[in-house]
């Protein structure tokens, strides 16, 4: 199986002419007849009680069709089955700025802007909590009444002695982490179209159709289900094209629970677009992250034991928070080899919007904790920060002692090659004053062992259905959004079939037409969904190789399938011999495809397959003609040594009738983890690893970062499309690289003072440094062809590579991110013990009391927010304009 | 966010965009290259009746040396055009400079170099939404009566945050204004007025019309220095411009301006005849980002930290005047 003729190749994507022409359909491009546009009125204040909300005058205003509130819908929901405190709209208490009151649906965007100016709600302003260390010690007025101390959860987890482990400690590192807040700012923003048909017997509201911007379709149409009363069968979901997620779209976002509630109030079509601010709103980014590190190491370089107390300010809603919290302290384990670990977690609520999953969900902000610790103990015993991590390496196959089963791991590979291509061991300490190197590894899990709601289905099924003519339709409900997935998924099947990948077309996430799949998130679509494609694949080929070995007059095991053709083992070069040329020893093997394997149509069809495929339209039926009585005159003439993909199609779809496969991928019980709870979360059937350097220079006398180069090697197993694994390991990087340097979203009591693409600072193409992909293969023994993910696992190791060239280029550790030149300017001050500036006082999260006094306007003691005499908020709210008056 | 209703006003000439703007008065916003206008008014900063779109006008549009050696640019040529012109490059060089740090490629095909000149204060409590600006309370510089930035206040710091007017203030640039009754010419420097508010001189019903740079001006050594967080794209957090004449190793005029931490471009004057006379070292370089530095006013109307960008005018006037020098 080591010789392939579709995977292993860079693939063009397979939608890449419909969105780089513009003639890709997202969602916002829909329109179907008699829709209307809905817009969601959001709530001012951080916290506050609803007491009335009235919709007459938005009502009455011309080219209103219905005004949608909470008590249209009032059915919890959420991501996670622990956590339904969201509402499509809100019921009794709003709690961050932005919150979801009302949806007013009308003929046009303009007209339902201004219906938001004429609904009258009154609030009564409750004390908010900004700050997750200041909410944990709330007495009163908590977020979720069900939540005191405004603690979503916690946990408390030992494994191993980790008293023991510091205790044989030669040298311990102590201090606290920041991670600031980052959104995904996927380029699309999130839109949702939700249509009603008809019921046919009763006239009223039927089936539901919902097209959105979605990484789950299937949770989307299972909460749907729940918040409309709806059973799932009545619900399709369809994901048009979608423009990134990063996260973003991997859970029910409140528009898509809105614009089907709207379209049923309205009884017309409704479609919601976001705007880029309500993006920032809706959120479900990354939390701010404090964490307390604690690692202790033997003179050696040997890591005893770590603790962990990570603090999470997760927003006002539970979302994926559980989860998040959980990643956080799981994945401590599974990239080095660390005997004790002790981890104390806690998921705060703010009022501020839910953070949620994003790429590298969980891992980033601790990883960044611990990759920048472990490089200050090899200072301290004067090791060179790569041998370190290779003194701390995994002996796989093996178990970790938070119970998470490693098999494959390339990341001895990953540091060796990076080292190698920076020339880390010659340059670095050697560079010009202001310049370094730094090195930091992480790793990501391949999907999830156990899904978000516990049970035995299959986290992945698939489909297939072969056509007469050899046309290969494959059915995922897979979620592609950009990182590749209908690719993977036609790959996959291809090769399996040995057929051209031309003959492969994948219809994919719509809950009317695909087998369930549980989404794209959690980067487990190549692992999961791969092998579902893989076993499908086989299924139906074996059907294929049931009749023609009858017609080849063998059995079935003497038969191989490749370049659209079935063989018979022993004929010509496509026996055994070159089956087992391995992959890596002869990379051009595709190049053989055409020329030398294809048999001689006895001199009659010459036409490759490849040139049969993209012929003119008439060409094609003059050819299929032409070939129907070809194959019409083999099949008179007895038993072959090969057959055409189509003969063999034909004369299976002849013996079986239709010709379909299926298959379905669940992990395997060994690999979903220990029986703590929260043990659930962490354990995947394989890990991804990643090594990387960065090299960087400071600017002393304005603390500015310049990111020169990246060297990133990933180990995702096998890539079963090169192009698309490089695009993943460049975007972890650039995206690793915003929360580095640049983005952060910031804070003044509850309002997000840059919810826009200008002020939230993504990095732009003139800072993106060169990044030196290296693809590392080792491949997974459960992996489909030993793939493992590549999306997600490269981000956490870019920050503490950054972060750990700027100390090695002006000695200065950043233990708050982004290193902004500020953050970075007044460390170096610090550091020369130079007059202090007050850097960071102006925006820091952490010092609310002082933001204040910069925000001027907003206090939340027993009083409200005081507001100016024309501004409507405070006509019509007695309760807040009662102090200022 | 849709755009605002409103009817465009597309006049072919000059006098009969004053005759709409006499008419329409205080009910019209002027839309040149529209990169500002454009997002404003979705914001709701700006409900107008009317938009007044001059692009119809081509009189004045291009750069024109006139044969006295003064330089005439037309208030609608695009700031790609002015960055591109060899001429200013070679005589000019720090408007040039400047131009180029404008926002980015594409948007610089859109801006021009009046609307650059006329451009709106910007602060983080103001360039918001509608409804961002009714959580968190309206302020003076639109529907308010008080200050984010400076509580208690009543005056608008809001930030002047346009790239080549402390360019152009270092090269004592001229502007045309037309009004219904008259065409006047005033420095650059009298056209701002350091509030937030009404941060220009300029009467609803008159337009800019065109930027003249004089000839004593040309051959001036010019740098502009620029902060921003990222290489593209971004307003300036603070920004410096240096022009300077040398003779025989010794500074004969020099002016120093700075843009992004006042609600006005501050042309600083002491800096400039600091310099005058000496031959420049660390030192004095060192003595002229100082009183820059006092010179400006940043608050939290910006990204980044005010101490921090007051810190980064002394180290970019520093830098801007060593590398004038070079």
């Amino acid at each position: 199986m080591a010789d392939f003729s579709i995977i292993g190749k860079p693939t063009a994507m397979v939608d890449a002419a419909e969105k780089t022409t513009g003639a890709g359909k997202y969602t916002d491009d829909l329109r179907v007849p008699g829709m209307l546009i809905g817009k969601i009125l959001h709530s001012p204040y951080p916290h506050a009680r609803v007491k009335s909300i009235d919709t007459n005058r938005a009502e009455a205003l011309d080219g209103v069709v219905a005004v949608v509130i909470g008590k249209d819908a009032p059915n919890p929901y959420g991501i996670l089955p622990v956590g339904h405190d969201e509402h499509a709209l809100a019921l009794d208490k709003v709690r961050y700025v932005g919150d979801n009151v009302a949806c007013v649906v009308a003929t046009s965007e303009s007209v339902a802007e201004k219906a938001l100016e004429l609904i009258d709600v009154a609030y009564e302003v409750l004390p908010a909590y900004f700050d997750p260390e200041e909410s944990m010690k709330a007495k009163t007025d908590f977020i979720h009444e069900n939540k005191p101390g405004n603690l979503e959860k916690d946990y408390h987890h030992a494994f191993g002695d980790p008293d023991r482990g510091f205790t044989e400690a030669d040298h311990i590192a102590e201090a606290r982490f920041i991670a600031n807040e980052v959104t995904h700012a996927a380029m699309e923003p999130h839109s949702t179209l939700a249509s009603f048909e008809l019921d046919p017997h009763t006239g009223k509201l039927g089936r539901l159709t919902v097209w959105s911007s979605t990484q789950v379709p299937y949770y989307l149409q299972h909460k749907l289900s729940l918040v409309l009363e709806m059973p799932m069968s009545q619900i399709r979901v369809i994901k048009p094209l979608v423009g990134g997620g990063f996260g973003g779209k991997s859970e029910v976002i409140p528009l898509e629970i809105i614009a089907a509630v709207a379209a049923r109030k309205a009884q017309a079509p409704v479609k919601i677009t976001y705007t880029r601010e309500e993006v920032f709103w809706a959120h479900r980014g990354r939390p701010r992250t404090i964490i307390d590190l604690k690692t202790g190491i033997k003179n050696d370089g040997r890591i005893t034991a770590v603790k962990a107390r990570v603090v999470q300010d997760g927003g006002a809603y539970c979302s994926y928070g559980v989860v998040t919290i959980l990643y956080s302290g799981a994945l401590l384990g599974a990239l080095y080899d660390i005997p004790h670990i002790q981890y104390d977690g806690y998921r705060v609520l703010t009022n501020k919007p839910a953070c949620g999953a994003m790429r590298g969900h969980g891992t980033v902000n601790v990883r960044f904790a611990f990759e920048t610790q472990l490089d200050e103990l090899a200072a301290k015993i004067a090791m060179d920060p790569a041998e370190i991590r290779q003194r701390n390496l995994l002996k796989p196959p093996c178990i970790t002692v938070n119970g998470l089963r490693v098999q494959s791991y390339g990341l001895p590979e990953c540091i060796e090659k990076t080292v190698e291509r920076s020339g880390w061991k010659q340059r670095r300490g050697k560079l010009p004053k202001g310049r370094g190197l730094g090195i930091a590894c992480s790793h990501y899990v391949s999907g999830a062992a156990n899904s978000i709601i516990r049970s035995d289905m299959p986290h992945s099924t698939v489909n297939i259905k072969i056509d007469r003519d050899g046309g290969v339709v494959v059915y995922t409900g897979a979620s592609e959004i950009g990182q590749g997935s209908d690719t993977m998924t036609a790959q996959v099947a291809a090769e399996v079939l040995g057929c051209s990948l031309a003959r492969v077309r994948v219809i994919a996430a719509d809950t009317d037409l695909t087998p369930i799949d549980i989404g794209s998130y959690s980067s487990r679509v190549t692992f999961m969904a791969g092998n579902a494609t893989l076993r499908a694949a086989e299924d139906v080929k074996k059907r294929i190789a049931a009749a023609a070995a009858k017609k080849m007059g063998c059995a079935a095991e003497e038969i191989t399938f490749r370049d659209d053709l079935i063989l018979k083992k022993s004929y010509g070069g496509a026996g055994d011999s070159s089956a087992q040329d391995s992959h890596e020893a002869d990379p051009s093997a595709s190049l053989r495809a055409d020329g030398r394997m294809r048999p001689s149509l006895h001199g009659s069809l010459t036409l490759p397959e490849s040139q049969f495929w993209s012929a003119s339209v008439s060409g094609r039926v003059e050819g299929q003609i032409l070939r129907g009585s070809l194959q019409q005159k083999r099949k008179e003439e007895g038993p072959k040594e090969w057959m055409t993909f189509e003969e063999a199609v034909v004369a299976a779809i002849d013996f079986h009738g239709a010709l379909t496969g299926t298959g379905s991928y669940a992990p395997p019980p060994e690999a979903r983890g220990g029986k703590h709870k929260g043990g659930g979360v962490g354990p995947s059937p394989a890990y991804s690893y990643s090594a990387q350097v960065a090299e960087v220079s400071v600017d002393e006398d304005t603390g500015e970062v310049t990111v020169h180069k990246v060297w990133a090697a990933h180990d995702c197993g096998r890539a079963l499309n090169p192009v698309a694994v490089e695009g993943q390991i460049v975007g972890s990087v650039w995206m690793g690289m915003g929360q580095a340097l640049t983005e952060e979203m910031i804070w003044k009591d509850g309002m997000l003072m840059n919810a826009g693409m200008l002020e939230y600072r993504s990095p732009s193409s003139v800072e993106s440094p060169e990044v030196e992909s290296i693809i590392v293969e080792s491949i997974d023994p459960e992996g489909p062809f030993g793939a493992k993910e590549c999306s997600e696992g490269s981000l956490a190791a870019t920050i503490p590579a950054i972060g750990n060239a700027i100390y090695d280029a002006v000695g200065v550790r950043l233990h708050e991110s982004p290193f902004t030149p500020e953050r970075v300017l007044a460390a170096l001050r610090a550091k020369r013990n130079a007059k202090s500036l007050n850097m960071t006082g102006g925006i820091d999260p952490t010092a609310p009391a002082r933001l204040r006094e910069h925000g001027g306007s907003l206090c939340f003691g027993n009083k409200g927010p005081e507001r100016h005499k024309v501004d409507p908020a405070r006509n019509q709210n007695p309760a807040s304009a009662g102090g200022a008056d | 966010l849709s755009l605002p209703q409103f009817r465009l006003l597309r006049p072919r000439a000059i006098e009969e965009a004053i005759d709409s703007l006499a008419i329409h008065a205080n009910n019209v916003r002027v839309l040149s290259g529209g990169t500002d206008l454009i997002p404003s008014m979705r914001q709701k900063l700006f409900e107008p009746e009317f938009v007044l779109d001059l692009h119809g006008i081509s009189d004045i549009r291009g750069i024109r040396v006139q044969s006295n050696g003064e330089v005439e640019i037309g208030a609608l040529t695009t700031l790609s055009t002015v960055e591109k012109s060899s001429y200013l490059r070679q005589h000019f060089p720090v408007l040039t400079e400047a131009v180029a740090t404008v926002a980015s490629p594409v948007l610089r095909n859109m801006g021009t170099i009046g609307g650059n000149i006329c451009l709106d204060t910007r602060c983080l409590w103001y360039n918001q939404s509608l409804t961002w600006r009714k959580g968190c309370g309206f302020c003076i510089k639109k529907d308010g009566d008080l200050c984010h930035v400076a509580p208690g206040g009543t005056k608008c710091w809001a930030a002047f945050s346009a790239d080549t007017p402390p360019a152009l203030l270092c090269l004592n640039a001229q502007i045309e204004i037309v009004g219904p009754s008259e065409k006047r010419r005033v420095p650059l420097l009298d056209f701002y007025t350091g509030d937030g508010v009404e941060y220009r001189r300029l009467l609803p019903t008159e337009l800019v019309t065109r930027v003249f740079l004089p000839a004593e001006s040309a051959d001036y050594r010019g740098v502009y220095r620029k902060l921003r967080v990222r290489g593209s794209i971004d307003y300036p957090l603070a920004g410096v411009a240096v022009a300077m004449k040398r003779s025989k190793n010794r500074v004969e005029d020099a002016r120093i301006a700075m843009t992004a931490v006042n609600p006005a471009p501050v042309l600083v004057q002491q800096a400039g005849e600091m310099l005058i006379g000496k031959t420049i070292d660390e030192a004095l370089a060192e003595a002229v980002g100082d009183i820059a530095a006092r010179t400006a006013k940043p608050l939290t109307t910006s990204a980044l930290t005010p101490e921090y960008r007051r810190e980064m005018i002394r180290v970019f006037t520093k830098r801007a005047v060593l590398a004038a020098n070079n």
